[in-house]
């Protein structure tokens, strides 16, 4: 009978320790793919930063400035962009970010404004199956592969949408790597551009030609695709994270289980010795 | 003569940053020079040639795809939306997105298709225009 348990457990231990390799492998991955998104992530600061500067500058400076891309207009969709990732086994990281657009699509249809959606990531796509006319566009298997061509695609299609007037906001939803331990899902509104505030009065010293507004309607295609860019990377990287913390959680909990399977093992193992002893000392016992 | 410093940036890396005498590029209202403390200004730039005189007075020239220009005293920085030195320009590759370009501008049906062909050849070309000035 212990014979039995002990091969039982055995064999636990051995299914146990298969997994736990699996998850170190994913761990492993992980790791290198979080760093490599890092990496991408931090060479388009400088040209993203530059713009964005160069953007609030003509806004706060240029006399009279006015643009249509810096004003809430009264109707018109709203557009959410909602980034997730295309695999789970990630923890709460797709979760996060669909409670919290979820919460937001209720909040502005209960103002009467008509969502449209934009996803991400193929849990994106799975999450919004159930309103197949809301989804504009979709887009998958995008994150390690992105490129700014890409996304300045995507940005002149949803920019003609809000030429035609179908639009009057554009948010996007995505996850934010604070840490490689911890990440955030966020809410940004891309369109109306926010802190683009005209401080009015200024005399601009900066000559812009042909004029501030034709550089700044030419930036805008720009800081979009940068905005679109930066944060399919962010989340990218911020699925990477998610996972590696898992599957750390994972490898953890399954050197737990081994451990204590073993001293199950063992326990079974000395119970079976003394079960042995004790029928041979009986057995000599009763020949005497 | 007073050099100033030059940064060429694109969303993929910094292309260019280093010291420069003059440089020549081309704004959407004509070609103009800059010298070591311009005046503050910033313009758009179309598909064009960008011509970089360095330190040591050599001239080499680059096709940009688009982009702006910012001046400011501190520094002078051009944000494209792509740059290739010339020397560096793939001509096959170049000649094949001019056809791809004109066959859609020729099957385009809006306006919108249109404009686009219409910068996919211009760019085109102009890497094309750039890869023959060094030869």
């Amino acid at each position: 009978m212990a014979g039995s348990n002990m091969k039982a457990i055995k064999r636990r231990i051995k299914s146990v320790e298969s997994t736990m390799q699996i998850t170190k492998a994913m761990e492993l991955v992980s790791s290198s793919k979080l760093r490599h998104a890092k990496e991408r992530a931090e060479q388009t600061v400088p040209y993203f930063n530059l713009l964005y500067q160069t953007m609030s500058e003509i806004a706060s400076e240029a006399a009279g400035f006015h643009s249509v891309y810096t004003e809430l207009r009264e109707t018109g969709a709203a557009l959410l962009i909602v980034m997730a990732g295309d695999r789970g086994l990630a923890g709460g990281f797709n979760l996060n970010v669909f409670r919290m657009a979820d919460a937001r699509i209720r909040e502005l249809e209960a103002k009467g404004r008509e969502v449209i959606l934009m996803t991400i990531g193929k849990k994106a796509a799975e999450h919004y199956a159930k309103f197949p006319n809301r989804v504009l566009a979709h887009f998958e298997g995008i994150g390690d592969s992105v490129t700014t061509y890409t996304t300045l695609n995507m940005a002149e299609k949803i920019l003609r949408l809000f030429q035609e007037g179908h639009l009057a906001l554009v948010e996007i939803f995505f996850t934010n790597l604070v840490s490689p331990l911890l990440q955030e899902a966020r809410r940004m509104t891309a369109i109306p551009v926010p802190n683009m505030e005209n401080a009015g009065g200024v005399r601009s010293l900066t000559h812009y030609e042909p004029s501030p507004e034709a550089v700044f309607d030419n930036l805008i295609p720009k800081y979009l695709s940068g905005i679109l860019f930066c944060t399919i990377v962010d989340t990218y990287a911020s699925e990477q994270a998610a996972r590696r913390m898992a599957m750390e959680n994972a490898s953890d909990n399954a050197q737990e289980m081994i451990d204590d399977l073993s001293l199950r093992y063992n326990r079974a193992r000395q119970a079976a010795i003394t079960q042995e002893l004790t029928e041979i000392v009986g057995g000599a016992n009763a020949q005497n | 003569m007073t050099l100033f410093q030059l940064q060429i940036m694109t969303p993929e890396k910094v292309f260019f940053d280093g010291n420069v005498q003059r440089i020549i590029v081309r704004t959407t209202e004509g070609d103009i020079g800059v010298l070591a403390k311009h005046e503050k200004y910033v313009a758009c730039l179309p598909a064009g040639p960008l011509r970089v005189i360095t330190e040591d007075g050599t001239e080499t020239i680059a096709a940009l795809s688009g982009g702006i220009l910012k001046i400011s005293p501190e520094q002078t920085v051009i944000l494209a939306n792509a740059a290739e030195w010339a020397q560096d320009i793939d001509v096959d590759h170049a000649k094949r997105s001019e056809e791809d370009a004109r066959k859609r501008r020729e099957q385009s049906k809006t306006q919108h298709e249109l404009d686009r062909a219409e910068a996919k050849l211009q760019r085109a070309l102009n890497r094309l225009r750039v890869s023959s000035m060094t030869k």
